[in-house]
């Protein structure tokens, strides 16, 4: 498997620091993007602690083969190993940050969203907490791996709210959560196995607060250089206002593996078809 | 206009506008806004206009209305209170324009950065608060495999996140055949809904060969090899994460 990524940072143009985080990962395929809230520099750290935290153990873990036990938290079954390693670390990082902000005042009420993507020529794995997002582009279409945890997103998914009456909420930007405002957090996590020239986007939301999911697929196709595209993204977001920071990774997989079906394999097929047929008819003439 | 949005386990539940007249809240049917759980009095608290403001009162509940994290008799309440009432929270949404004014002193309201629903404290009020013994709990859908034939294997939920099909030891669903392949096909669960994909199998979705992969939906028909097997989901009462 071939890995090529690019990732990319921006304050835009409204605020006074950055308060997005990123790590890109390839020797792991492991990519993580956290966007922090919270007055003076809290929202910055605790995007910071989200990242590193995550990155600190899922290695770790790795690298001794950790068992159920090992790892922070219990492990949930629907999950694989690696998908519990991250889970583990969210929820780590989790506690970080709310035993942070308990500790000291000017910490008080920080928080942050955050996305990991990990790659293996196996299995995907998309995880978040919070409204920052993952995109998978595959075969022209885009998908979403993550599931926003905001007051505005439930209502849509319960049908109460229509999409477009969700964009224009004052309530849109409200998190049902985020890591550090309680001890425990739960959060979505997908598995799904890779295919050649998967394209996966990580965005915190000062880029899809600007981008519609069809524009980025549009220029997501029209740009094969993950680098190029993240700096067209940021282009856009720049020219439409940015009044948010904005943070993308771009990661691209090739030459994934998958068994090919030859000659011999599709004969196998013919002659079990045959077979199967065969079967049924004379389980139909004995009935 | 202010509104009133009623969530249980961070899950919006319902939302309610907030017009001149008074609501009240509590298990009693007879409330604006009906709560059944026991951790709720029959009339628990009310709310009422006073001139551009609300005012909340506790109705000498059994367990109390806390705002945030105090429990309070009467409150004047400010855009984004939290008013907990058992194990429910209302959000109190005032009008833009009202957000502003009521709060001269603290921040201004910024509808472009974002902020979290408050549940912090509201966790450790509820530790204190004696359980309840009923809990209406939000119950999510799974998907089930049911073999019509080829195997005797009956039904299968989807407990994974990805589910393997095929002759490995590893696979979730294993099958047997001459020419089953170690995975066959995968079933994803993706914030859309199911999805089928194949590994190398001979997979067929309706009666159609499959090329790639395709979203799965109710009764679907799907073989893979000599077995035959129909999709659907089913209520679950399981917390779903």
């Amino acid at each position: 498997m071939e890995i090529k990524s690019s990732g990319i940072t921006d304050v835009g143009l409204k605020r006074e620091g950055n308060e997005d985080s990123y790590s890109i990962e390839d020797s792991l395929g492991l990519y993580i993007v956290a966007d922090g809230m919270g007055g003076h520099l809290a929202g910055e750290i605790a995007s910071k602690i989200s990242v590193e935290m995550i990155n600190k153990v899922f290695r770790k873990w790795i690298d001794k083969d950790a068992g159920d036990k090992e790892i922070f938290g219990q492990p949930d079954s629907s999950l694989s190993r690696k998908g519990n390693f991250i889970l583990g670390g969210i929820r780590l990082a989790n506690r970080v940050i709310y035993e942070l902000a308990l500790e000291k005042e000017e910490y008080h009420g920080m928080g942050t969203t955050v996305v990991v993507l990990l790659v293996t020529p196996s299995l995907v794995i998309a995880a978040n907490v919070g409204d920052s997002r993952i995109y998978m582009v595959r075969d022209g279409e885009i998908e979403r791996l993550s599931r926003d945890h905001s007051i505005v997103a439930e209502q849509v998914e319960m049908g109460m709210m229509t999409k477009e009456e969700a964009e224009n909420s004052p309530l849109r930007h409200v998190l049902t959560r985020n890591l550090g405002s309680s001890e425990e957090v739960d959060p979505e996590i997908f598995e799904i196995e890779p295919a050649n020239n998967d394209r996966f986007i990580l965005c915190s939301d000062g880029l899809t607060d600007l981008v519609t999911d069809t524009e980025l697929l549009n220029m997501s196709e029209n740009e094969p250089d993950p680098g190029a595209l993240c700096s067209n993204l940021i282009d856009i977001v720049l020219k439409r206002g940015a009044h948010d920071n904005a943070t993308i990774i771009s990661v691209d997989l090739t030459d994934i593996h998958k068994p090919k079906n030859g000659i011999f394999k599709n004969l196998g097929f013919f002659i079990e078809d045959m077979i199967i047929s065969v079967k049924r008819n004379i389980k139909k003439i004995i009935h | 206009m202010a509104r009133l949005i009623l969530m249980f386990n961070k899950q919006v539940v319902k939302e309610y506008p907030l017009m001149k007249e008074s609501v009240t809240i509590g298990r009693n049917e007879e409330n604006t806004i009906h709560i059944n759980n026991l951790a709720v009095s029959g009339y628990h608290a009310r709310i009422d206009a006073a001139g551009n403001d609300f005012i909340l009162t506790d109705l000498q509940s059994t367990n109390g209305t806390f705002i945030n994290d105090k429990r309070v008799v009467s409150h004047k309440l400010s855009h984004g209170d939290n008013i907990i009432v058992g194990k429910h929270v209302i959000l109190f949404v005032g009008t833009g324009a009202e957000a502003g004014e009521d709060k001269p002193a603290g921040p201004k309201t910024d509808l472009d950065r974002t902020m979290m629903l408050d549940t912090a404290k509201q966790k450790e009020l509820l530790a204190k608060q004696k359980e309840s013994t009923q809990v209406t709990e939000a119950s999510g859908k799974i998907g089930v495999i049911s073999f019509i034939e080829g195997a005797d294997v009956g039904e299968v939920e989807l407990k994974k996140k990805l589910t393997k099909i095929g002759k490995a030891d590893t696979s979730e669903i294993r099958l047997s055949g001459l020419f089953m392949p170690a995975t066959a096909a995968t079933i994803s669960r993706r914030p859309s809904g199911y999805v089928i994909t194949t590994m190398g199998g001979k997979i067929k979705v309706n009666g159609e060969v499959l090329k790639d992969s395709v979203a799965l939906k109710d009764f679907d028909t799907i073989e893979v090899g000599k077995v035959k097997f129909q999709f659907y989901q089913r209520e679950t009462s399981e917390k779903q994460g």
